[in-house]
């Protein structure tokens, strides 16, 4: 039968969540309207920018263009749960911060995620990357302040 | 946004709820990264979203090798693609697949969702349209028909596909041993990168080892109501030795490409531009 609600249980930063949801409502509403975290940006909407990219499974994804009954059983990630009041930034935050890779701040969450997903897809390969690589996975996400050449910077900095 | 979902998590729950909702509105998500944008700009009144993104059956989400070719299920991404290894030896849908969005929307989005959105500039669709793939449909009551894919768009966002059928998978049809493969894809736009092509053009051409043309499949996208593959075209270049083609000959298949070109001016090029730059890298492949 087609439903309304579905029964979702997913965990996110660690953290086991079971819920009752809309069954049409999108990740991003449930990261910042039912969990409160605002970490995860709204830009586009349309998967254009990526400011609202969060790991599912290890895997950045626009949370902007996915059901949040469709990470039912899955794991996700937002910037909320690379570092806390226990635990130190993150590589890859420390990283931007060291290259001053950080203006208005809007695109460094989803920034992150992307840059997360993709070290850890290169650690698993043992792999190297050059900066038009870095260039090449960074493509879905959109900074409007700094050019880039700084959140390259970072990333390369990383391997 | 708002929308009932069903999600079946076996082919026969997909079926039940397939014949069930017949007299209603539904329609299938997958990755949906056309099918969220699309409701968020247009809702529609009553609709049911068959959510096949947790279907537990292999024909839907993996990629096999079988006797009569290479079978991509309808539900696996494009990510899957591009890291499966016996897709490598098929430049023109890996190219068309690295061209293809970002990596964000590459781990999600669909080759079925890419084939059944039906856009005329849908990039692994044109890829899979020159390696002459073949559709496998699977209707409500089971039963499997094959559509190939030359005939299963029949016009922009529309398909062969009928209300109580879905696409399964898409075949590769295994190919005669080649000596050589001239094989790529070239997306003309306005930018590197996120960008959706003006025009483009997938090719996939094999030579024996006295570098005589075997096999031509030739697609373009972005320039006519659907995906076109260019017979004529392709036609022209089988038997001909690849490494003696003259300028006239090059001018010739490319003229043939065009033949399947009607392309319209939109905001993004004009019609002009499209015929021009869709002429030359036709050239430029030979
Ligand atoms: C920012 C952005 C960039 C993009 N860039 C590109 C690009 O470069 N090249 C390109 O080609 N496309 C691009 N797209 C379009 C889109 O990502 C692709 O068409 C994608 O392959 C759709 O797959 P999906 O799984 O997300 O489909 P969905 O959105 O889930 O579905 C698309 C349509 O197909 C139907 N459908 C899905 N699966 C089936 C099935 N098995 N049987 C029957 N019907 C089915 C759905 O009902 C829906 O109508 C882009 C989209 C966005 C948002
Ligand atoms: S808000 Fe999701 S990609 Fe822009
Ligand atoms: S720092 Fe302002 S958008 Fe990137």
């Amino acid at each position: 039968m087609e439903t309304a609600q579905s029964k979702i249980s997913f965990t996110i930063n660690g953290k086991k969540v079971e819920r009752r949801v809309r069954s049409s409502m999108l990740l991003i509403d449930f990261i910042r309207n039912e969990l409160k975290l605002k970490g995860t940006k709204p830009g586009c909407l349309g998967g254009e920018c990526g400011a609202c990219t969060v790991l599912v499974d290890g895997v950045a994804v626009n949370s902007c263009l996915y059901l949040v009954i469709n990470v039912d059983g899955k794991s996700v990630t937002t910037v909320e749960g690379l570092s806390g009041e226990e635990q130190s930034l993150d590589v890859v935050q420390l990283s931007m911060v060291e290259h001053g890779a950080v203006q208005c701040g809007f695109c460094t969450p989803g920034m992150v995620m992307a840059i997360k997903s993709f070290k850890s897809q290169c650690d698993h390969n043992h792999h190297t990357p050059d900066r038009e690589e870095i260039k090449k996975n960074l493509e879905g996400n959109i900074c409007r302040c700094t050019g880039y050449v700084k959140i390259i910077d970072a990333v390369e900095a990383l391997f | 946004m708002d929308f009932r979902t069903i999600s079946p998590q076996t082919t026969e729950e997909l079926l039940e709820a397939i014949k069930q909702n017949q007299g209603k509105h539904f329609r299938f998500g997958a990755g949906y990264t056309d099918l969220i944008p699309e409701l968020e700009m247009q809702m529609e009144n009553g609709l049911i979203v068959i959510n096949l993104a947790k279907l537990k059956d292999s024909n839907f989400t993996s990629i096999f090798l079988s006797e009569d070719g290479i079978r991509i299920g309808a539900l696996t991404t494009m990510t899957d693609v591009l890291s499966n290894k016996h897709l490598q030896k098929f430049p023109v849908l890996i190219e068309a697949v690295e061209s293809f969005a970002s990596v964000q929307i590459r781990s999600v989005a669909t080759v079925g969702g890419n084939l059944c959105t039906a856009s005329p500039a849908g990039d692994v669709s044109c890829a899979l349209v020159a390696l002459g793939a073949v559709s496998e449909i699977l209707i409500a009551n089971g039963q499997i028909r094959t559509v190939p894919l030359t005939e299963f768009f029949t016009g922009v966002k529309t398909t062969v596909l009928k209300k109580n059928e879905l696409l399964r998978s898409v075949l590769i049809p295994h190919q005669k041993s080649a000596e050589r493969i001239l094989s790529g894809f070239i997306k003309i736009g306005n930018r590197n990168s996120m960008e959706i092509a003006l025009a483009s053009l997938a090719y996939h051409i094999t030579t024996d080892k006295n570098g005589i043309i075997t096999s031509a499949g030739t697609a373009v996208g972005s320039v006519a109501e659907t995906i076109r593959y260019t017979e004529s075209a392709c036609e022209f270049l089988l038997g001909k030795n690849m490494d003696q083609l003259s300028e006239e000959d090059k001018e010739t298949f490319a003229d043939n490409v065009l033949k399947y070109a009607n392309p319209i001016s939109d905001i993004r090029a004009s019609a002009w531009y499209r015929h021009q730059v869709l002429w030359n890298i036709s050239k430029s492949i030979l």
